[in-house]
């Protein structure tokens, strides 16, 4: 359904023409063996746990969500209306995917699962992220982090 | 847009020292955007890691994304999953929420609350089985419980500013009360039977159902009103385009 075809207009001409950042660099971090990775997840659902504010709407902010957080607790604040959120409401992997990671920690397939997660609001423009990057960056190395999988919706 | 915004977060996380993949929902924002490492998969906006409640589906798409990790041919390494989830076709055993018809003309904000409330409380045992379901429900943003939304939405037909002690502005209060509508409808929509496509349940919501009409109809109220923030969440961020009538 992500095939372009299938998205409906407008949405299929905004997404494709919206404006992506170029960057100057190309870095690549060679990490070790998959079974040794610790890794976190990055959401751009604009997740909130249950009673927080949601994000504003052009918040460049990252949030904070525990990997001991409920299923039931955690909810998507994003501003676009144009993603479907009936999978999420059957089952928060298909945004979050933090039982999959945790199943794939048990069989040793990677060396663990951060304690904590993050999650933006994904239409932010990504320049804005500068500091939001450093925040994540600090705390992915308080806990020794080295891997991350960052999702869409 | 969010396909954009994890490829740029990937390369500034890889900037600071740590490996990336990132999944891309949309292919076009990855080759413009070029990260380290991604993953474009086919699923709907909205479902990057595949289907509901099949969970090894799901575990294909994350272990194809972690392999991209062990990858030394990078970069930039843009690979695709094209195993088309086995769910985003409509399911022709649905059957969509038996709703009540009230016989009411929706011309006064009072005669959509009463519409809007009858079907609510309708909807809400069904709703209830889908939390005993799923284990959990995603409403909760409205900060209102159900029984408040039909008075608080007619106010706003009547064109009152009614705000929520927890949300910042009327604006905002009234884009989560569209939200907490969506998904209650959404979760009473799978409440029993096989799962429907997303595009069948908006085909209900949309066409079938009042509150469907009502999220439409409070549009054009917020994009008449001298409200700044109320004019925008209205025009952009309130009816699916597709779905206006």
């Amino acid at each position: 359904m992500a095939r372009l075809e299938d998205i409906p207009q407008p949405t299929r001409d905004a997404v494709v023409a919206a404006p992506c950042p170029a960057f100057d660099t190309q870095p690549f971090v060679v990490g070790p063996p998959l079974a040794q990775r610790r890794m976190a997840i990055i959401s751009s659902a604009a997740l909130i746990r249950r009673g927080e504010k949601p994000f504003p709407f052009d918040s460049a902010e990252c949030r904070f969500l525990p990997a001991s957080a409920p299923a039931g607790d955690i909810l998507i604040s994003h501003v676009s209306i144009n993603f479907d959120r009936a999978g999420f409401q059957r089952d928060l992997n298909v945004v979050y995917p933090i039982d999959r990671l945790r199943e794939l920690a048990a069989e040793g397939v990677i060396s663990g699962v951060a304690e904590t997660n993050y999650t933006v609001m994904g239409s932010t423009d990504p320049a804005a992220m500068t500091m939001t990057a450093d925040q994540i960056a600090g705390q992915l190395r308080q806990e020794r982090i080295d891997s991350i999988l960052l999702s869409p919706v | 847009m969010c396909t954009r915004a994890v490829c740029a977060l990937a390369h500034m996380l890889e900037e600071r020292g740590f490996s990336t993949v990132a999944i891309a929902s949309v292919r076009a924002q990855a080759e413009k955007t070029r990260p380290p490492r991604a993953l474009w998969t086919t699923s709907q906006l909205g479902r990057p890691l595949g289907e509901p409640g099949d969970a090894p589906y799901q575990r294909r798409v994350l272990l194809a994304a972690l392999d991209l990790l062990g990858r030394t041919d990078g970069p930039v390494i843009l690979d695709d999953f094209i195993e088309d989830p086995p769910g985003w076709q409509d399911a022709p055993d649905w059957r969509a929420p038996p709703l009540v018809e009230s016989g009411e003309l929706l011309e006064t904000p009072d005669s959509w609350a009463a519409a809007f409330g009858a079907e609510l409380s309708a909807l809400l045992p069904l709703w209830r089985t889908a939390q005993a379901r799923f284990g959990r429900t995603t409403v909760g943003l409205s900060f209102q419980a159900p029984t408040a939304w039909p008075r608080f939405a007619a106010r706003f037909l009547a064109g009152e500013l009614p705000a929520v002690h927890e949300l910042d502005t009327p604006a905002l209060a009234l884009r989560m009360l569209s939200d907490d509508i969506k998904a209650l409808y959404g979760e009473a929509a799978q409440a029993e039977g096989p799962a429907p496509s997303a595009h069948q349940i908006d085909l209900w919501f949309w066409r079938q159902t009042v509150a469907g009409r009502l999220l439409i109809a409070l549009r054009a109220v917020a994009m008449a009103s001298e409200n700044n923030a109320l004019k925008t969440v209205g025009a952009r961020f309130f009816v699916p385009t597709h779905w206006l009538p």
